[in-house]
């Protein structure tokens, strides 16, 4: 499990506190970064939207989908390995989860406020988003809850709330050992996170308990958030979108993004924290397996969907297929392709999937063609519909790149804020994979 | 008056916590850095009341889903191609995001009624115990009996005892 000898207790303390009590100047200046890329590319050209309407996106009449809900898609998509992985893992009890499983969730959570963010850009007149939720008002108005788009803001809403919990519950014993590392105002701050923890078997006994109950609820949870998330499109009868295998093609996508995130994260992690001594080959190999296995699923479920619409015969769905696999945006899908089918079977050799550098391009390369899938679903066939008459075309603006570029800046600032309040390892998890403190060992 | 004994060996600590308990000690807490399986049996703890909190949980979800879903669409009529107003399937989907919802919620709750936490008042600690060492605490112990109890801790391999005064 440890590549440089296990660790004792105490170091695990120290190493791990160390970075959320000590702060360099290279902190300062990568959130600095970040923040500036958010403020530039996402904030500023959203204003600039928020001022002159809409219509400043590329979205045109035939095209009323773009980019910022494919972006939306792809962060959704990307928070799905997290909690998910983390849940499943706590129930399976697998140790390999313990060193990366708290970042994991922390990118579920700071995924999906991103992607939320989407939806405000995108409906335009962001002031009514809270028309969305059922709040009694003068009007007597409420949502339609028969719209996939309703089923969407429960769904979200219950995932952020959730996973939310599900993080803060895990990190309660951590912010305890902060609070008796630290003095002054973080001490007495910790305190309140903490809730007043001791560590006493009453209190591990019922955190156990309901952390095993979190874990429960979360992953039937996140199954049904991507679900939902391609029935917004699945729903419609749109050809190209209206496929039964729509719910599990974008399950399988989730992860498989979300895992290959954490890869990418977890490389972040080890190489500016110095958490070589936890994040190791171990992780790295059964990351590498489960992206090979994702892989492979996922190129299964699109050779189906080719399949479908070759069997199914229909002329909509067979010209929606040819657009796609020849049209304009040809060169996007096969890019998709290469990336997301046939570099992940590199994985496949040892060397390479034991190799931190070699990893790290693998992974973002699987998210840039994950990106592209999400972007290829939206504009390849919600503005080809029926008939020639109805046919649009979509290509984003210099808005939309811009704020597609600054959410990464928005995902990276949280992140970088959330290393500096939470231990981005858990120290509790990481020393019961360590040898207990027995007489005889 | 609060007995803390401090111990570097989780057997040792596990064999103060039996013999505090057989010695007729109820007011215990356990301390530990990791959550200890056997310290939890020391203390009888068994299956945790959560679960009846997030079962609680799950059953107000369902139905509060569904019937936001159906009341809301019986105020503001909202009639689409003919069909029902109160259509099954996807409220069926409401419902199952409010199960789910009020499921979390539920047993956050629980575990902050069944641990006692948040618990803002000074109660016996150790810093060390979120470190490596295991700590045993006994509360309320009569003037008499802090002998006995001394002696419990101490035969069980205690590397430090320490006596303060209730709620310190």
């Amino acid at each position: 499990m440890f590549d440089h000898g296990q660790p004792s207790y105490a170091d695990v303390n120290k190493d791990i506190l160390s970075t959320v009590l000590e702060t360099g100047p290279r902190y300062w200046l990568l959130l600095g970064g970040t923040m500036s890329l958010a403020g530039i590319f996402f904030f500023m050209p959203w204003i600039y939207q928020l001022y002159v309407g809409v219509g400043a996106a590329g979205m045109n009449r035939n095209a009323v989908w773009g980019t910022y809900l494919s972006n939306f898609i792809f962060w959704i998509g990307l928070s799905h390995s997290g909690t998910l992985l983390s849940a499943v893992l706590h129930i399976t009890n697998s140790p390999w989860r313990k060193s990366i499983y708290r970042s994991a969730e922390a990118m579920t959570l700071f995924s999906l406020m991103t992607a939320a963010l989407f939806v405000m850009v995108h409906v335009g007149r962001v002031w009514f988003v809270h028309w969305s939720f059922p709040i009694p008002n003068q009007m007597g108005l409420w949502p339609n809850f028969r719209s996939p788009l309703m089923f969407d803001v429960m769904a979200i809403t219950t995932y952020l709330t959730a996973s939310s919990i599900f993080i803060y519950m895990g990190s309660v014993p951590d912010f305890a050992a902060v609070r008796d590392a630290s003095t002054g105002i973080r001490r007495r701050l910790y305190t309140i996170f903490s809730f007043g923890w001791r560590g006493t078997a009453r209190e591990w006994h019922t955190l156990g308990w309901a952390y095993t109950f979190f874990a429960v609820f979360v992953i039937p949870l996140a199954v049904s958030v991507h679900s939902i998330v391609s029935w917004d499109f699945a729903l419609s009868a749109v050809p190209g979108l209206h496929h039964t295998i729509f719910a599990p093609y974008f399950v399988t996508g989730a992860i498989y993004s979300g895992t290959a995130g954490i890869v990418t994260v977890m490389y972040c992690l080890r190489k500016f924290l110095h958490f070589e001594r936890y994040i190791g080959q171990v992780h790295l190999d059964s990351l590498g397996k489960l992206l090979i296995l994702l892989s492979l699923i996922w190129s299964y479920i699109n050779i189906l969907e080719l399949f479908s619409a070759w069997y199914g015969g229909t002329s909509l769905e067979l010209e929606a297929t040819k657009f796609r696999l020849f049209g304009f945006y040809a060169p996007l899908y096969w890019e998709m392709i290469l990336f997301c089918a046939f570099v992940p079977l590199l994985m496949l050799f040892n060397k390479i999937r034991l190799s931190w550098n070699k990893m790290l391009v693998i992974s973002i390369l699987i998210n840039i063609g994950m990106l592209t899938e999400r972007f290829i679903i939206v504009a390849t066939s919600q503005p080809r519909k029926f008939l020639p008459d109805a046919f649009g075309f979509y290509l984003p603006s210099w808005i939309e790149i811009s704020i597609t570029v600054g959410s990464f800046g928005i995902f990276a600032t949280l992140f970088l804020i959330f290393i500096k309040w939470v231990p981005s390892i858990s120290l509790y998890e990481v020393k019961e994979t360590l040898n207990p403190l027995r007489r005889d060992t | 008056m609060a007995i803390l004994g401090t111990f570097a060996y989780e057997e040792d600590f596990l064999a103060a916590a039996k013999n505090l308990t057989a010695s007729g000690f109820d007011n215990i807490s356990l301390l530990s850095p990791v959550p200890l399986e056997e310290a939890q049996e020391v203390l009888g703890l068994d299956k945790s009341p959560v679960r009846h909190f997030s079962l609680a949980g799950a059953i107000i979800g369902a139905i509060s889903g569904f019937a936001m879903a159906a009341g809301t669409a019986l105020v503001f009529i909202l009639p689409t191609g003919g069909r029902a107003i109160i259509t099954i399937p996807p409220y069926l989907i409401i419902t199952y995001e409010m199960t789910i919802l009020f499921g979390v919620l539920f047993t956050l709750l629980g575990f902050h009624f069944v641990s006692g936490l948040p618990a803002w008042r000074d109660k016996p600690y150790l810093s060390s115990a979120g470190v490596d060492k295991f700590v045993v605490v006994v509360e309320g112990v009569a003037a008499e009996q802090v002998a006995r109890a001394d002696a419990i801790i101490r035969d069980a391999g205690a590397e430090e005892i320490k006596h303060v005064e209730d709620g310190q």
